[in-house]
């Protein structure tokens, strides 16, 4: 299964291909002023972000352009992992740290749990894996399981696919199913029957990175369908206010899946820009950019829209000594017009 | 010996189970009865799911002296799912040593911050402290906020078992952070030559920095401060915030040192206050809060 790691040289991120794209980024032409301007008064949740490759200018930037909530998928970070408590020391960074990080910027940071694809090709670490899972999905802000799904569509992806599949079931919550981006339109007919095939209700799964070739028969099918809005890559966010225009508000969603590779965390609010500058109603913004991910992962139980919509209220417990909980004094927003670096 | 003691006092699970009793419903006092207390598997999945079943209630005025044979530990200000993941830990005290330790260690490493918050604020309790010392003293480098105040704040641990030179770290470390101090349990008794010298180092860096520390953080090193420090305590008597003015004041009543007797004489603003008991350094820590 390492023989395939070979190929992600050519791959800027874990899902997308950068050789079969021509798309130019069209994030760039709105002045920045005219972006905030744009996009004022909208509060975004990115349901889709590995933060654990972010730096911490990428949050105040977010919490600067609207984004009040983040899920991260359990993915791949970039190399094969060896053992099985470099896998454990992840999913804790995504409940633990990275969670942390995110609530000092007043960002509500969820995440789902699972075994990508891509290191389900390692059956025995796999298996050591989906032993540790339990421990995890039942945490507080796990929202569900995710990402999983195909990559190389191989044997060892289906077995593990399945039986996150079932996990989920049993403890009812959402799953955020990554699609593949080689022969991407059979491995999304594949993730979703195999789905329905265990039983899952479509209400409950979220389909990602799809394209104007998967988004019918997802939204048909009665599965959420969510786009990556990624640069250089398959979805730009020009197509992407087509896909609204044509397809509606309704079970659709957007999200940046920004990661270590060439990636975009305001790729939603800039997408929202181009939507609002397009003409689409605030509604139909809302929804795509809000609500549907809410709607959709809120099935968790997990999710309680009044912890981020009107700024991060923290447990009690955090704030219980009124302390700043960022290093000597820090305030989480510093002046990043200033020449001072006080 | 220790079974003596143990029929001599009610169990921490008992003593925890009455503030449980207080202020659950009955509805989450059923789920924590429901929770087979033999069963590690059972212990560690329920530890996990506790927000589930059990409400963020903050907990009010308990007793300040909860459990007798542990001076210093306390609930007050816990919410509910805090406290009963403490409780549910007491049940894996009973476990064989190495089932009990496996099962404290998988807990660790798989901890998000409120179940690392609630193992943390079990240390107190449980049995084998020197396999956790080390966690402990980790957790006083944490970043995470709310993990150093498990360790730090109200807690009889460090107290108990930290060495020196962790003690001193987590003290420094609770005002670098900007934390209250007075609320590390034992402070007074564990001051020490070490972490006066550190605090005086700490004091000229945030001032170099054009920053300031609390004044209460002076009681550190009153006591140890040498008279060769005098400019420092002469620069807190100048300072406009009238709580360095009475810091440094009470350095200078509690010292023997001649100069600084001469330097009260030169500003005896608070002398008469000080002797008549109006500050001391608890005052100090609550009127400037
Ligand atoms: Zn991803």
């Amino acid at each position: 299964m390492c023989e395939n790691n070979h190929q992600t040289s050519n791959h800027p991120s874990h899902f997308e291909n950068q050789n079969d794209s021509n798309e130019i980024p069209t994030h760039v032409e709105l002045k920045w002023d005219e972006f905030q301007e744009k996009i004022r008064g909208f509060r975004f949740f990115d349901p889709h972000i590995h933060m654990v490759s972010r730096t911490t200018d990428d949050y105040q930037n977010m919490a600067q352009a609207g984004i009040v909530a983040v899920i991260e998928p359990a993915f791949w970070v970039g190399q094969p992992r060896t053992g099985l408590s470099t896998f454990k020391d992840y999913y804790s960074s995504l409940v633990g740290w990275e969670r942390f990080r995110s609530s000092q910027f007043g960002i509500k940071h969820y995440c789902t749990i699972g075994l990508n694809s891509r290191e389900a090709n390692n059956e025995r670490l796999a298996d050591e894996v989906m032993e540790i899972l339990p421990l995890y999905i039942y945490k507080e802000g796990v929202v569900g399981i995710g990402e999983i799904g195909f990559d190389d569509q191989t044997e060892l992806e289906e077995k593990y696919y399945r039986l996150q599949l079932e996990l989920a079931k049993e403890a009812k919550l959402p799953v955020q199913i990554h699609t593949p981006h080689r022969d991407k339109k059979r491995g999304t007919e594949r993730s979703m029957s195999i789905a329905l095939e265990h039983g899952l209700d479509p209400s409950f799964v979220v389909v990602d990175h799809n394209n104007e070739e998967t988004v019918k028969s997802v939204l048909d099918q009665g599965f959420y369908a969510a786009f990556t809005i990624y640069p250089f890559t398959k979805m730009g966010n020009k197509r992407m206010v087509s896909i609204v225009e044509e397809y509606g508000a309704e079970k659709i969603m957007i999200n940046s899946s920004a990661d270590w590779g060439i990636s975009d965390p305001l790729a939603i609010p800039k997408t929202a820009a181009l939507m609002v500058s397009r003409g689409i109603s605030h509604d139909v913004i809302r929804k795509v950019t809000y609500e549907n991910a809410i709607e959709a992962f809120a099935k968790s139980g997990q999710i309680h829209v009044s912890d981020f919509e009107n700024g991060l209220s923290s447990d009690p417990s955090d704030k219980f000594h009124g302390n700043s909980v960022l290093r000597g004094g820090q305030q989480p927003k510093r002046n990043q017009n200033s020449l001072f670096i006080d | 010996m220790i079974s003596i003691v143990a029929s001599m006092f009610p169990s921490y699970s008992s003593i925890l189970y009455q503030v449980l009793q207080d202020h659950t419903t009955q509805e989450e006092i059923q789920w924590l009865d429901s929770i087979p207390k033999t069963d590690s598997l059972a212990l560690m999945t329920s530890f996990v799911k506790t927000p589930r079943f059990i409400q963020k209630t903050t907990i009010q005025k308990t007793s300040q002296n909860l459990i007798p044979e542990i001076p210093g530990f306390q609930v007050e200000h816990w919410n509910l799912v805090r406290l009963s993941r403490v409780w549910l830990l007491t049940f894996v005290s009973d476990f064989p040593k190495d089932q009990c330790i496996q099962t404290i260690e998988t807990l660790f490493d798989t901890a998000e911050l409120n179940e690392l918050v609630a193992l943390f604020s079990a240390l107190p309790l449980l049995p084998f402290p020197e396999v956790w010392l080390p966690k402990a003293t980790d957790a006083v480098r944490s970043n995470m906020g709310f993990v150093f105040d498990a360790i730090a704040i109200q807690n009889p641990f460090p107290f108990q078992y930290f060495s020196e030179l962790a003690w001193n770290q987590l003290v420094l470390k609770t005002i670098f952070n900007a934390k209250p101090i007075e609320l590390i349990y034992g402070l007074i008794e564990r001051k020490n030559l070490n972490l006066a010298f550190s605090t005086i180092d700490f004091v000229k860096e945030r001032w170099a920095a054009g920053r300031d520390v609390p004044a209460n953080v002076w009681q550190l090193v009153s006591l140890y401060v040498s008279e060769s420090e005098i400019s420092l305590i002469e620069r807190l008597f100048l300072s406009e915030k009238e709580e360095d003015q009475i810091a440094a004041s009470l350095i200078c009543s509690e010292s023997n040192w001649n100069s600084f007797q001469s330097l009260f004489i030169k500003y005896p603003k608070y002398k008469e206050e000080i002797q008549k008991r109006k500050w001391d350094w608890s005052k100090l820590s609550i009127v400037f809060k």
